[in-house]
């Protein structure tokens, strides 16, 4: 785990440079460029909150703001993971030709959608005041799940990243699991809705208490339990360690696979 | 004594060589059901010993295959071999591929920066480098383009310019001389000389003897994963010229 700090720290210009590159890449030619990245969650916010508060009648206050405060966080980790898996192979050409640490693929990927994430609050704050919404002062305690989620997501990205090295149908397993566990976790509904019988299920699945902790804090204005917070940030260093620890067993042979 | 910068003790570097690649879980699945032996080891290196000392230009020679890059790539840090000793003291720059890394979309001067970090520049560096690059690359108004738009031969300017600026203590060159016209080669070999005068160590690819023999001091000729031979420039010249004049395979 050291090991990695060490990686990171010695190429952090790299791994900026190389988030930057990913965002500057993704907005370059498009009219509104960076705007997107402010106005895509909205419009999926806009379609999402119309279904489920107009059509589907949810029984929740204010959808908007409850849907929101994990829709947010579950995109950043969707479309992180979904960069990250073909982070290594999509550098294929340049670990074949230069020594670089291979860690720093993976980590930029992460980064660079931390950046668009934390752009995604400036909408949120926008509905908030648009909706009347109270800020509650739980806002502080928000840095806690967010660490939780991107040390999950790094996690998670590691694994994949390695995964999809050796099998190529690695990227489309992720994407067909990341929409099984979209409507698995309680993005656009609370643990409430579920029938409790069924309560033990949810409780495998590490999305619940990250996403548990946003909601109360920016939604309900509770903290969560010590014991969701001890889960959440558990789930994040195990998925980190489990996930870095694959990754750097293999990564002397990705140069022979990719 | 001086200083040996690179080491080999006895390097073996065996690819799997797949005739079908699994690239998928299903193709992995049925290999299992029809267990057939789809993979071959292919040895690149078949052992192989020689070091380098602190300051030296050694050019590596050989045909297509002999396992020049191979070597060359071992001592860039690409590849692990799969046994033997392998000790490299000091920073690597490789001249390996100009331009690997290089986004299309990213303008010349976005690729300076991007490329250089790859090869270990800091930020500062860059920056203290990056009038130097644009000068010597000879790219004019194009640094502002993405590079999508240059030539083949601006491309290849831009990457070496690049590489040319990182101050590595050993300098790896594969062959890439072949680019740019007569003018820009020969700046390219003042770069090299440049480099010797200041007593860093080279190692110098190709297949073409009269440059290595203008070059380095002392040649590796290598051949089918094996060292043929170490010594003058001149001896391995006369050794090349009789493999060159034998039929491919016998040896």
């Amino acid at each position: 785990m050291l090991e990695l700090i060490s990686e990171v720290r010695r190429n952090r210009e790299l791994i900026w440079a190389l988030a930057l590159k990913e965002l500057r890449v993704r907005y370059k030619r498009s009219a509104l460029g960076f705007i997107w990245a402010l106005l895509n969650p909205l419009l999926m916010m806009v379609i999402l909150a119309t279904v489920f508060s107009v059509v589907m009648q949810m029984p929740v206050k204010q959808y908007a703001v409850f849907l929101l405060a994990t829709l947010l966080p579950w995109t950043f980790f969707a479309q992180s993971l979904s960069y990250a898996v073909e982070s290594i192979v999509g550098n294929g050409d340049l670990l074949k030709k230069i020594y670089i640490g291979k860690a720093v693929f993976p980590v930029a990927a992460v980064l660079s959608n931390v950046i668009n994430f934390l752009l995604s609050m400036i909408p949120l704050v926008v509905i908030l005041v648009v909706l009347r919404f109270p800020f509650h002062w739980t806002w502080i305690y928000l840095p806690v799940p967010f660490l939780a989620l991107v040390l999950f997501t790094l996690g998670c990205g590691f694994f994949c990243a390695a995964a999809h090295v050796f099998f190529r149908d690695v990227s489309h397993i992720v994407q067909n699991v990341l929409n099984a566990w979209f409507y698995a976790s309680p993005v656009i509904y609370s643990l409430d809705f579920v029938p409790p019988k069924y309560h033990i299920f949810f409780r495998f699945n590490p999305m619940l208490y990250i996403l548990n902790g946003f909601r109360l804090a920016i939604y309900n204005g509770q903290l969560p339990t010590l014991q969701s917070v001890a889960m959440s940030l558990g789930c994040g260093i195990g998925a980190l360690i489990a996930g870095y620890l694959l990754f750097r067993r293999h990564q002397n042979t990705f140069v022979f696979y990719v | 004594m001086r200083q040996v910068s690179i080491r080999f003790e006895n390097v073996v570097q065996r690819f799997r060589v797949i005739r079908e690649r699994p690239d998928t879980l299903r193709e992995a699945f049925t290999r299992v059901l029809r267990y057939k032996s789809q993979i071959f080891d292919f040895e690149a290196l078949k052992g192989v010993s020689f070091s380098v000392s602190d300051g030296e230009t050694v050019g590596i020679v050989g045909r297509n295959g002999s396992g020049k890059s191979t070597t060359l790539k071992i001592i860039a840090g690409v590849y692990q071999p799969t046994s033997g000793v392998v000790k490299v003291s000091g920073h690597v720059a490789a001249l390996i591929e100009l331009g690997a890394g290089f986004h299309a979309d990213l303008t010349g001067r976005e690729n300076i920066v991007m490329n250089g970090l790859i090869l270990g520049m800091s930020r500062r560096e860059i920056q203290a480098r990056e009038e130097g690059i644009v000068e010597f690359a000879e790219l004019g108004d194009f640094i502002d383009s993405p590079v999508k738009q240059y030539s083949t031969g601006m491309y290849m300017r831009l990457g070496f310019a690049i590489a040319a600026e990182v101050d590595p203590d050993i300098l790896l060159v594969d062959e890439i001389l072949a680019v740019g016209d007569a003018g820009f080669q020969q700046k390219c070999m003042a770069r090299i000389e440049d480099f010797r005068e200041r007593g860093k160590t080279i190692v110098y690819v190709s297949h073409s003897m009269a440059t290595v023999k203008q070059l380095c001091t002392r040649a590796l000729l290598i051949h089918e994963g094996v060292l043929l031979a170490d010594g003058p420039p001149d001896e391995i010249y006369d050794k090349y010229n009789e493999l060159l004049h034998q039929p491919v395979g016998a040896t």
